[in-house]
């Protein structure tokens, strides 16, 4: 009994959690996610419940609009009015998703498709830049911490100031010398130093020494000032900036063997490969790109569409690209190669993965593709096929491939006729055998 | 993740701020419940939230889900919850260990509010003084259904599934008039007949207006003095009535069978929890906000966070008020901060009203403004209370002062540097506070409209007159603001409250809007920034926890033993399709076909074309139908107005949708 048995409940009730990230690749909405934060939704259970039309009920919101502005995401819900109370700064709605680095999402691939990669440290690195998280006394006045610098003069000003006019007037009570005074603002933890009576002391003029007859006279007269009050009244117009404040933003300095990875992505995007096939292309891809970036220090992608030529382009575009052209797959693989001189096989971990439904001229498979593929030094090749189980096809560039390269573990080639097939392809690309 | 008993007592260095809380409350005249303060850390946190605040709740796989979602916000994105604090005597409340100590103060003095708020708001009256506490009922709950689940005649899936169907009607209960253990034939004549009565004597009290008083309660209990009905229905407590009424289904033979004790039982204890957490779900905007604005009065203005911990403070309360739209801790803040400054108001204009030679024609001309506030400024010493200064109290009215801790500070024994408030009496204190000659709202008293004045003047009491405006403004309460802020809080909930303060200033200044799907363009839209259609809007999403109100209308509809619920439809329809999900559950609990009588938006013919082209603006037609589930088939049918016509009202005006839409 207890929590852990509800856990275990829900995972029986919501479908085990595991199977999320599984789905997710599969089905889910990829969109919704970028190279530094994956997005998974998360899975609710819900009970049905009498409620209003949502379309119906409107609501309430806050900013400055004029009527007819849209409204995005129904803004200023004042989320589900559940039973519990006082949770003051939890933070409502942007609690659909649950999101994970890409350094989790290898991880948790890792977990569920039973993948054991080790990505192979290449670069020997003198030095690397971690992040600005250190502070040190010492460094280049644009790595100046401001605020940190700001805030403890402030501190410093509400916990030390003190009202130094009052304490002049201190000294000139009768009997009162720079012993008094200081033992007098000691009791009452203002925090001025004795060094300050004595040079303040020494200061004012013999004559004015004796100007009020007691401490209490003068209190009458001028009672001393917190400095809050002083603040309140703008006497405090600076804060006293201090040296021993200044606090340089620091990177932390490592040495050690850098893990890169350069992965090229290659994608027909000639007439005959349609939505489906492309969404199969961007379901496989964008997950290992993912797990990638999560395995390497330094992961750095590259991204070729083709139909007769080959051409780069961005990742925002590469899945949404469609052109008219014929195919011909070895123009990408020129430019791959082209493109790889930047990143030595030397330093640099390879990873060239290519997609398409197989439409080539065999020619061109044979006597460019294949020798290219030879040519171009990498941890792994792969190819994968996209192909819905209805569309017919009359390309073979998949089946020579793996003719050929029958023999050879760095070289894959996968097939992908609908949703369920990509964690598996998936986990035949990076299988330990082929990329280890 | 752990389950043993978890939290640790709270640690040593919170000892004293939490004793000088409770005493510094006490002086404000707060009342709080005793208050038991637990450090927790983050996973201990999440489980807290996910079972509500409780430390055992009921075996159920929901507060799996509500941890799993939890845990997996992850720290950064989500904001983290500072504390968790339950409704119950002694109350117990939990930090969260990572806070800072500036944190843990400020929450401290939130929570020492929501206990003084549950002790005195008259709606948690509806929780019966004499039970054992919230935690040893959940916890006892705990145990009988966990020995429901132990038996070897059924299993855990079985008494979930029983759960599951009742938990979707934990809001069709009868929350205003409290849970009655009385069986639902025998409406308890005296009884309810005399609560019925005094909640009418209430909400007329309170000032509600007629259209939300008839909108958000019951007619029963606003008439003066009902008929005991003659049979149970209709009876805005579903629960109560499937309890009493309700069959199981049994699906191997296919007919309705008697629920068994254990089933009973469940409906008993899911209904105690969903009367236990209703006040706190009926009040969140007053609490909230009554607990932001004395978080602030103690750690701020009365120097409970020390001098290096207030920008600690500060980020921490921009956090909590920060977030967008309706924060129920921003919202609620302001409006107790606008009831303050409106009594503070009318206690001096009365004063000054009471000159001889002023009217409230001539009052704007006659009076400078500047000089009644610099009158109104607290005396010199009592602001500036400290160790150099303390003797100075001598000098100001001794109701002001604390006589004998006077003494003790002059002796040295109370640190008046870090505890000034240890030397004020109450009405030192809401001197030192007083609203209206805080900077920022200095504004407010010159802001009068002539209208206020004027019907200040109107019903001015006979009373004492004064010679001139010095001896006026000496006469006036400086706790009136307090006084009448802790009058409300007794009295109040979130409908009422909003509908008695929320006024246009308050709407105009926060740039509140209303919005509403629009057909057309296929998204929401700003509808309306005209304060009547987003007051509207607000007390839909308040009254009666944001949902449609459901109840029984007849156990025997058309003699056939069918269930015949109502939904007391008021411009807004239902989801249907969440409808008929819950009628699913509902067969589940009465055994046989169940009905609902609601009202749906349909557009026809002309208007469908129009609507989908955006043409013109359209006004679907309300049409009654009846939905009925037999246990297999949903059946859905037209019916005559007459036939909802006793539970339906189309003039609320919760629809703010502009005429040229």
């Amino acid at each position: 009994m207890g929590l852990r048995d509800d856990l275990e409940r829900f995972r029986v009730v919501g479908e085990d959690r595991r199977d999320d990230l599984t789905d997710f690749i599969r089905y889910g909405d990829l969109g919704a996610s970028d190279e530094r934060e994956i997005r998974i939704p998360i899975k609710i259970v819900e009970l049905p419940e009498f409620r209003y039309d949502p379309l119906d009920q409107g609501g309430v919101g806050a900013g400055e609009v004029d009527v007819g502005d849209p409204v995005d995401g129904r803004p200023g819900e004042d989320g589900d009015g559940d039973g519990s109370d006082g949770e003051p700064g939890s933070e409502r709605g942007e609690h659909n998703y649950y999101r994970m680095d890409p350094e989790e999402f290898a991880q948790q691939l890792d977990e569920e498709l039973g993948l054991d990669l080790e990505p192979k440290g290449k670069r020997v690195i003198e030095r690397t830049e971690g992040a600005f998280t250190d502070r040190s006394r010492a460094g280049p006045e644009s790595m100046l911490d401001l605020k940190h610098l700001f805030v403890q003069g402030l501190k410093r000003t509400l916990v030390t100031d003190f009202d130094e006019e009052f304490l002049e007037e201190l000294l000139k009570v009768e009997g009162i010398g720079p012993d008094e005074a200081f033992a007098w603002a000691r009791q009452r933890h203002i925090r001025v130093s004795k060094q300050w009576f004595v040079e303040t002391h020494a200061g004012i003029p013999a004559d004015k020494r004796d100007v009020w007859p007691s401490i209490d006279a003068l209190t009458a007269a001028r009672a001393p000032q917190s400095v809050v009050d002083r603040m309140r009244a703008g006497e405090i117009d600076r804060i006293p900036l201090r040296r021993e404040d200044e606090r340089y933003r620091h990177p932390e300095i490592i040495e050690e063997y850098e893990r890169n990875v350069v992965v090229v992505n290659i994608r027909d995007v000639s007439g005959s490969m349609r939505a489906k096939k492309r969404e199969l292309v961007e379901r496989t891809f964008t997950p290992l790109d993912w797990y990638l970036q999560g395995k390497y220090d330094n992961a750095e992608f590259v991204y070729i569409a083709h139909d007769a030529e080959a051409w780069e382009v961005g990742r925002q575009e590469f899945f949404g690209i469609e052109s008219g052209g014929g195919t011909r797959i070895s123009s990408a693989y020129e430019l791959a190669e082209e493109c790889l001189t930047a990143y030595p096989f030397s330093e640099w971990n390879r990873f060239v993965f290519a997609a398409g439904d197989s439409e080539n001229a065999p020619a061109d498979t044979q006597d460019r593709v294949i020798p290219l593929m030879e040519a171009i030094d990498a941890n792994l090749h792969a190819y994968l096929e996209t192909r819905p189980r209805d569309a017919s096809t009359r390309g073979r560039h998949a089946a020579l491939l793996e003719d050929y390269f029958v023999e050879q573990d760095d070289v894959v080639v996968s097939y992908v006729h609908d949703e369920g097939d990509v964690t598996s392809a998936i986990k035949e690309i990076l299988r330990p055998e082929t990329v280890s | 993740m752990t389950h043993e008993p978890l939290p640790h007592l709270i640690a040593a260095e919170l000892d004293a701020p939490v004793q000088h809380a409770t005493e510094l409350a006490t002086r404000l005249g707060l009342d709080p419940y005793p208050v038991n303060f637990w450090i927790v850390d983050y996973d201990e946190m999440n489980q807290l939230i996910a079972y509500e605040g409780f430390q055992k709740r009921y075996p159920h796989w929901r507060w799996g889900m509500q941890y799993d979602q939890r845990s997996k916000m992850d720290r950064f994105h989500a904001g983290k919850a500072f504390e968790i604090v339950n409704n119950d005597n002694p109350a117990s409340a939990f930090l969260q260990e990572s806070n800072t100590l500036a944190d843990q103060k400020a929450v401290i003095t939130h929570v020492m509010a929501h206990a003084d708020f549950f002790k005195q708001n008259e709606w948690f009256e509806t929780i019966d003084p004499e039970d054992p506490g919230a935690a040893a009922m959940m916890a006892s709950h705990a145990d009988r259904i966990h020995s429901f689940m132990d038996d070897p005649d059924r299993d855990r899936e079985e008494v979930e599934r029983w759960i599951d169907h009742i938990l979707c009607l934990t809001d069709t209960i009868d929350q205003h008039g409290g849970m009655s253990d009385a069986r639902t034939e025998t409406p308890s004549e005296s009884d309810d007949r005399s609560d019925q009565r005094a909640l009418a004597d209430r909400l007329s009290d309170l000032g509600v207006r007629d259209e939300v008083r008839d909108a958000v309660f019951e007619d029963r209990w606003t008439e003066e003095g009902p008929e005991p009905p003659e049979v149970d229905t209709p009876q805005a407590d579903v629960l109560a009535y499937l309890r009493d009424h309700g069959k199981q289904f049994d699906e191997e033979t296919g007919r309705a069978t008697e629920m068994e004790d254990w089933q009973r039982e469940v409906i008993d204890i899911l209904r105690a929890e969903a009367y236990y957490f209703a006040p706190q779900r009926m009040t969140k905007v007053m609490n909230e906000g009554w607990s932001a604005y004395w978080e602030s009065v103690m750690m701020a203005d009365e120097g409970f966070a020390n001098p290096d911990e207030i920008l600690d403070y500060a980020d921490h309360l921009a956090e909590v008020l920060a977030s967008p739209g309706l924060n129920p801790y921003a919202l609620g803040k302001y409006l107790w901060e606008y009831v303050e400054n409106t009594v503070n108001r009318r206690e001096v204009l009365e004063q000054l009203l009471r000159v001889d030679g002023i009217t409230w024609r001539t009052l704007p001309r006659i009076v400078d403004f500047d000089d009644v506030l610099a009158a109104l400024d607290p005396p010199e010493p009592l602001e500036r209370v400290g160790s150099n200064t303390v003797d100075d109290l001598r000098t100001v009215d001794p109701v002001y002062v604390d006589e004998s801790a006077l003494e003790r500070a002059i002796d040295g024994n109370i640190d008046v540097d870090r505890y000034p408030w240890k030397v004020l009496t109450y009405e030192g204190l809401a001197r030192r506070n007083y609203s209206l000659t805080k900077p920022r709202f200095r504004g407010f008293l010159a802001r009068v409209e002539d209208a206020e004045l004027e019907r200040l003047d109107r019903y001015l009491t006979d009373g004492d007159r004064y010679d001139d405006i010095e001896d006026a403004l000496s006469a006036v309460t400086f706790t009136a603001g307090w006084d009448r802020m802790r009058e409300i809080r007794r009295s109040h909930n979130d409908i009422t409250f909003l509908d008695a303060f929320l006024t246009r200033e308050f709407i105009e200044d926060r740039s509140y809007f209303a919005y509403e799907f629009d057909h057309a363009s296929g998204q929401f839209r700003v509808s309306s920034t005209d304060y009547d259609a987003v007051r509207q809007k607000l007390l839909l999403q308040f009254t009666n926890f944001g949902k449609p109100r459901i109840s029984v209308q007849d156990g025997n509809y058309e003699n056939r033993n069918e269930l015949l619920l109502g939904h007391h439809y008021n411009g807004i329809s239902l989801d249907i399709a969440a409808a008929r999900d819950t009628l699913e559950r509902i067969f589940q609990l009465w055994g046989r076909p169940v009905n609902l009588h609601t009202v749906v938006k349909t557009v026809e013919g002309e208007d469908l074309a129009a609507l989908e082209s955006g043409d013109r603006r359209i006004n679907p037609e309300e049409r009654a139908i009846s939905i009925r589930y037999d246990g297999e088939t949903f059946d859905m049918k037209p019916l005559a107005w007459e036939d909802v016509e006793s539970f339906v009202d189309t003039e609320l005006g919760y629809d703010t949708t502009p005429d040229d839409w």
